[in-house]
């Protein structure tokens, strides 16, 4: 299911990278996890993100949960369909389930991520703790 | 021969005081220039809560699908049978205080009451006579307003206060709303219900800037959900009134709210002026507030101030509770006021309900302290409901385990706190208020959980990650 052409960050959410812009979402298991969104709070067009810091939060039947930028930019655009329809992220996590678009400051920080066979490898040890 | 005792003002604090009094078998006299039943009957709590009822049944029918339940066509309504709603229950609550004052012979004298000294009022009344009333004791309660500032070109129309809010003939297609307090938030809910564009303009970093971070927190985060824009850490540096109907509101970032309607929910002043205060002697405080003491005695023997016209803590329950302490001193007894447990209950959408300590002042004060969370989604009950946004949080004293403050933000949050209201003011610790049996499946065990979970110890807590 995990798309090859997008890096991994270790807290769930990927980036697809075109030029400068970032497209970020959230991973096929962390929507899984997470169970029926009801909610995402997006920050607001020009917010200034930085890696690992919370950039939005996701509210689900199960759990409010933050959601860490994986890498550091600023907020291009933001995926105005989740406001009435945020199932959509459950629905097709890594297509129309875009959270927002970063023009990133620091493309280096892309080398921190992790490529699909990592991600998923990495899942194997999250899934066995 | 019973003793005589005047009262000024029939709101929540006169009234109160003047059932107590005649209960004991004083006459008593209360004074009233406007309605009875004061602000909270007539322009506050009451109507507010009513117009609030409307807006809660607007949204659940709105929801109903998500249960199952089929209505055809649209689901709207209509403003004229909502006001109309408003004013039976604010007209049926009055007429029942006014037969409580007959049924114990309270005598009311409908006018505006200025004091002379502690044995006399003068009363000018509707009619325009004057009536003098004699006693022995007499009780300020005149309460208080909206206050106003000469920023805001105020027409009772465009440029309103809450007192315009809860009569409005038609909710504006958008509303500026200064000061994201209590009164602010509550309208925020109803106007945003009812279909109007609402932004909030507050001077403080957060809503609700009076409760936790976290509640305020919640609140901002279901304003967003709403659509409700909020300006906070801003002023407003001018409104300006245009011709085509549009009020401009300019803040001090530089940006600019334009709106049909702009409404003041700033804070309230005080209602001691022409009551006679300087002649009798009556001391105000620095902020103009009647001064008392704990024993709501002003600095005039004989003469006591209850309510917001003190400006102690400007809720309607305290001024009642100011109102019995003040009586049992009129009467000879030795009351003093208590402030260390108040809770408060606020109808946005959803509700808050607080009592206590937050925990920003645990780390001001240097408390060391527990804290516990525990949000209604992981309670079975608020699923059945329907209603899953909130927590309940428990705020315990790290040495002795003793409740300090208990904050609940989610449905019938307002009706839950008082559990943690008992456990603070009977010293129970977090372990007692987790232990005690909660009957299951109930919006209360929410509170239960973030107990025990000042402990670790919620059941319904998934085990944290290392």
């Amino acid at each position: 299911m995990n798309p090859d052409d997008i890096k991994y960050h270790r807290d769930h959410s990927w980036v697809r990278v075109e030029g400068k812009k970032a497209t970020i979402g959230i991973t096929d298991y962390a929507q899984q996890q997470l169970g029926d969104i009801v909610y995402v709070d997006l920050p607001e067009v020009e917010t200034e993100a930085d890696a690992d810091s919370e950039l939005s939060e996701i509210e689900s039947t199960k759990a409010t949960s933050p959601i860490l930028s994986p890498v550091s930019g600023v907020v291009g655009e933001v995926n105005e369909d989740l406001a009435d329809s945020p199932e959509i992220i459950n629905e097709d996590p890594y297509g129309n389930g875009w959270l927002m678009v970063l023009d990133m400051s620091d493309p280096s920080e892309l080398n921190d991520l992790m490529s699909k066979s990592e991600y998923e490898a990495y899942l194997k040890e999250v899934e066995e703790k | 021969m019973a003793a005589k005792l005047t009262i000024i003002g029939s709101g929540p604090g006169g009234y109160v005081a003047a059932i107590r009094a005649a209960q004991q078998g004083t006459q008593v006299t209360i004074i009233e220039d406007d309605e009875v039943g004061g602000t909270c009957l007539n322009r506050g709590c009451i109507p507010t809560k009513t117009l609030i009822a409307s807006a809660e049944a607007l949204e659940s029918t709105r929801r109903a699908a998500d249960f199952g339940i089929e209505i055809p066509g649209e689901v709207g309504y209509n403003h004229a049978k909502i006001l109309d709603r408003k004013n039976k229950v604010v007209e049926t609550q009055v007429k029942g205080i006014r037969s409580l004052f007959r049924s114990w012979d309270i005598r009311l004298i409908e006018g505006r009451g200025v004091l002379h000294s502690a044995e006399a009022v003068r009363i000018v009344q509707k009619d325009g006579t004057t009536l003098d009333v004699k006693s022995d004791r007499v009780i300020i309660a005149t309460g208080s307003r909206p206050a106003r500032l000469p920023l805001f070109p105020f027409d009772g129309e465009t440029v309103i206060t809450s007192n315009e809010a809860v009569q409005l003939t038609s909710i504006p297609k958008s509303i500026c709303i200064v000061g994201a307090g209590v009164i602010g938030c509550e309208f925020a809910f109803i106007y945003r219900t009812l279909g109007s564009d609402v932004t909030m303009v507050e001077m403080l970093p957060r809503v609700l800037s009076t409760e936790d971070e976290e509640m305020s927190g919640l609140i901002a985060r279901e304003m967003k959900k709403a659509k409700i824009k909020i300006h906070a850490g801003v002023k407003i540096e001018a409104v300006e009134k245009t011709s085509d109907g549009i009020v401009r509101s300019r803040l001090s970032d530089g940006k600019e709210v334009s709106s049909e309607m702009v409404l003041v929910s700033i804070g309230r002043a005080m209602n001691t002026e022409e009551i006679g205060l300087e002649g009798a002697g009556v001391k105000k405080g620095k902020r103009g507030e009647i001064a008392v003491n704990e024993k709501m005695e002003t600095s005039v023997p004989g003469i006591y101030a209850i309510g917001d016209v003190t400006g102690t803590v400007m809720l309607a329950h305290v001024a009642s509770h100011q109102g019995l302490v003040a009586v049992e001193n009129a009467l000879g007894g030795d009351a003093a006021m208590d402030y260390a447990v108040i809770p408060s209950g606020i109808f946005t959408m959803p509700e808050v309900g607080s009592v206590g300590l937050r925990e920003h002042e645990a780390v001001e004060k240097g408390i060391a302290v527990n804290v516990g969370r525990f949000p209604f989604r992981g309670l079975a009950k608020a699923h059945a409901m329907g209603s899953i946004t909130g927590m309940a949080k428990v705020i315990s004293d790290h040495t002795t385990d003793k409740v300090l403050g208990v904050h609940i933000c989610g449905p019938h949050a307002t009706d839950l706190v008082h559990e943690g209201a008992l456990a603070i003011s009977t010293g129970t610790t977090a372990r007692e208020l987790g232990r005690m049996i909660h009957a299951h499946p109930t919006l209360a065990e929410a509170v239960m959980e973030a107990a025990e979970d000042t402990h670790g110890m919620a059941i319904y807590v998934p085990r944290p990650s290392s």
